[in-house]
């Protein structure tokens, strides 16, 4: 099986972030953003966040602010929910969240509520479970939660709760383990996990782990390491992680690793790339894998950055 | 290849986009496909005659033919860039127009020429941008704001193309899903009824989902359309939607919204009072969808996706049609008829446990996945049906142990939920 190859991940992610010369890699730079929380997350599990440039990186961020309040996912691009969470939570990792107008910010989030207690994405108006959880979590981190109607945000998010106990994007959509970790996160955040028929849940989100050992992220779906992080993270917060086979899922995430270029990828001998290595990672660390920082399964910050949010005056 | 400007490239496009309006289909394709292509048939639409001198086109960088655009994924690279930085400067521009002109008391005829040039250029460019990056969000705002402000019935219809055109290759583009959405909800506000847009909405989806399977957006648009459609809709999607699920058995999607389709039905039924005949049609309805997924179980062996759809139909009839009657009285099913129905259903249930357990062939490990779904699809029943009769729970414990060992703490877990040990 090997080991976690540490060095090379954080060399893959180090270098990965500076290459331009491919389409592929361009193509993503709308959501850098996102980019830069997997790739600085992972390090900071690993214990290598030293090796970035931290004024760089917090100087960049702020250029990604808008007037608004809310974050693009690039300088010059248009803020969304989807890129003001990490940007929250890239601060957080460095410590550096009083360079921010919180309640500025908190505004921003805030003013996506609608009466349903869903949320928007951003002014155009798209709802999904996912923006409930952004905004839960963001205003969590930013001790802002009462900025928003928390028993509306939570109705609508059970009202997403389907037959088979998992949740969808909106309310009637098919269970996915993407959206079955916002809603859980966001219902554990706010201290309504009560919401949750937990054996069935537990049920549907066992099923997802294959005889190969990894998940996937809804039935006849292949195993992605993505979903390491997703359905592993749900497990542990409905308290029933004990249902899967945790040691063949390590060595289903470690057969995934390029061990000569480093990065992790969705299945063994695909391509990797910077979202997969994260989740690898983080759900290696969910997993109790030897010499990683504990991560926080709601909040998806190590434990010792959540502390230090919530415990610091 | 000899170096091109990238700049007369994204001329070529945009002068292609624009002379071809009703192109349906994009494709990156690599240069020697292009030989190829032309090789078909010579009077392939010469798009090296082009203007502003792009003669670096003779190499051929874009194909055009039937409505068709294949994009030589040679330039890809360059052509981005510069669709990127034309479409950053153009909408820069035109915000900073809007700010500075709307902040002074009178507005100017040249502000208008201008400011409509400006909106000319980001609609041009952002959609040459949106072809090459189809979730690039700042691009499909620019359009929203600009369709909204001109409040324009073949506007919005252009959107609603463009969203098609980028799905054709990009079929998982949550961006390009969401300004469909978001079109279709002010056409339907502001022009026509939402429900002639579904009929056509159901059709795009069919097809996309014919070439890209298990696609979450896709079925999860059309889930989206149900709470617009009216009940006769809603009966003709399940009659459309099931030969399609029944070619496509391991699509889950399919079957959720099925499942959607038939809970909305089941949501209205109780308050539908002027229409007693819908109670039982409804009833013969998901007797129906019982008997065919019964069916698609004995002949597609060890389908998961079967099994779950099974798992739903299963609790909502014993859940729902048990107490029916006592919801609404005046129907033509009564209550004895019910709880007899319940027992013929049970027993029918664990029969079909029992034929799937038998495994014919243990080298075929299909039998023993159909054995092992039908294992955990009566386990699933003993712990959310609590009139279903209890099992052995440890007799299914070995059972499922000898099938699928790989899964021993799997089985562990559920079993513990089924009560009766």
């Amino acid at each position: 099986m090997g080991e976690l190859v540490v060095e090379k991940h954080t060399k893959y992610i180090v270098t990965v972030e500076k290459s331009k010369d491919s389409f592929e890699s361009v193509v993503m730079e709308h959501l850098r953003l996102n980019g830069a929380y997997w790739g600085l997350t992972t390090l900071d599990i690993m214990g290598k966040l030293d090796v970035v440039d931290q004024d760089e990186v917090v100087s960049w961020i702020m250029q990604c602010q808008h007037e608004s309040g809310g974050f693009g996912g690039n300088i010059g691009h248009d803020p969304h929910l989807l890129y003001t969470l990490s940007a929250i939570q890239v601060l957080g990792l460095f410590n550096k969240t009083d360079v921010l107008d919180i309640d500025k910010v908190a505004n921003y989030i805030a003013g996506l509520q609608n009466a349903d207690g869903s949320f928007n994405g951003d002014i155009w108006g798209e709802v999904d479970t996912r923006f409930s959880y952004i905004a839960i979590c963001s205003l969590a981190l930013l001790r802002r939660l009462d900025k928003i109607n928390v028993e509306k945000a939570v109705e609508y998010i059970v009202s997403c709760k389907n037959v088979d106990g998992g949740f969808g994007c909106t309310p009637g959509a098919e269970s996915h383990a993407g959206q079955i970790f916002c809603c859980v996160g966001a219902l554990a955040i706010t201290g309504s996990l009560d919401r949750v028929d937990k054996d069935l849940l537990g049920w549907w989100l066992c099923e997802r782990q294959l005889k190969s050992g990894g998940l996937n992220g809804r039935p006849e779906k292949l195993a992605d390491v993505c979903y390491s992080w997703w359905v592993l993270s749900s497990l542990i917060m409905i308290d029933r992680v004990h249902w899967i086979d945790k040691d063949k899922l390590i060595k289903f995430i470690l057969d995934c690793q390029d061990k000569e270029k480093g990065g992790i990828s969705d299945r063994p001998d695909d391509a990797v790339d910077v979202f997969h290595t994260y989740f690898g990672v983080a759900g290696l660390s969910l997993l109790e894998y030897p010499g990683l920082k504990p991560v926080d399964p709601a909040y998806a910050l190590p434990v010792d950055v959540v502390n230090r949010i919530f415990f610091s005056k | 290849m000899t170096r091109v400007n990238p700049s007369h490239l994204l001329i070529e496009l945009e002068h292609v986009l624009e002379s071809d309006p009703l192109i349906d289909e994009v494709g990156f394709v690599h240069p020697s496909q292009f030989l190829v292509l032309n090789g078909d048939q010579p009077q392939t639409k010469n798009i090296s005659e082009m203007p502003s001198g792009s003669d670096a086109n003779a190499s051929g960088n874009f194909w055009n033919r039937d409505h068709k655009l294949g994009i030589s994924i040679g330039v890809l690279l360059p052509l981005y860039n510069a669709a990127k930085q034309a479409f950053m400067e153009a909408v820069e521009r035109y915000k900073k127009e809007l700010k500075e002109e709307y902040g002074e008391d009178s507005v100017s005829a040249s502000f208008f020429n201008s400011l409509d040039c400006l909106e000319n250029d980001v609609m041009k460019h952002s959609r040459a941008l949106l072809l090459l990056s189809s979730d690039f969000g700042t691009a499909w705002n620019s359009r929203k704001q600009i369709v909204s402000k001109k409040q324009q019935l073949a506007m919005f219809v252009d959107e609603l193309h463009l969203s098609k055109l980028i799905l054709s290759y990009s079929p998982k583009s949550e961006r390009a899903w969401s300004h469909r959405r978001w079109a279709i909800k002010i056409i339907s506000r502001k022009f026509v009824n939402l429900q002639e847009i579904v009929e056509e909405e159901s059709e795009l989806v069919k097809g996309l989902a014919e070439r890209s399977k298990m696609n979450y957006r896709a079925w999860n648009h059309r889930c989206w359309l149900v709470s617009y459609m009216s009940r006769g809709q809603i009966l003709h999607e399940l009659r459309k939607s099931k030969d399609w699920a029944g070619l496509n058995v391991a699509d889950s999607s399919c079957f959720h919204y099925r499942a959607r389709l038939l809970l909305w039905l089941l949501d209205h039924v109780g308050n539908c009072n002027q229409d007693a005949n819908f109670g039982v049609e409804l009833y013969l309805v998901w007797k129906e969808e019982l008997n065919w997924v019964e069916g698609l179980i004995k002949r597609y062996i060890g389908r998961e996706a079967l099994w779950l759809h099974r798992r739903f139909l299963s609790v909502c009839w014993i859940n729902h049609f048990a107490t029916l009657s006592l919801n609404a009285p005046g129907q033509d099913i009564d209550k004895s008829l019910l709880t007899h129905d319940t027992d013929i259903f049970i027993s029918n249930e664990l029969q079909l446990f029992q034929s799937c357990t038998v495994i014919p062939d243990n080298n075929f490990e299909d039998y023993k996945a159909q054995a092992t779904y039908a294992a955990t699809y009566i386990m699933w029943l003993m712990k959310q049906v609590p009139e279903f009769p209890k099992v052995e729970a440890s007799k299914l414990n070995i059972l499922l142990k000898e099938l699928c060992p790989e899964k021993s703490t799997i089985w562990d877990g559920l079993i513990s939920l089924c009560g009766n040990i």
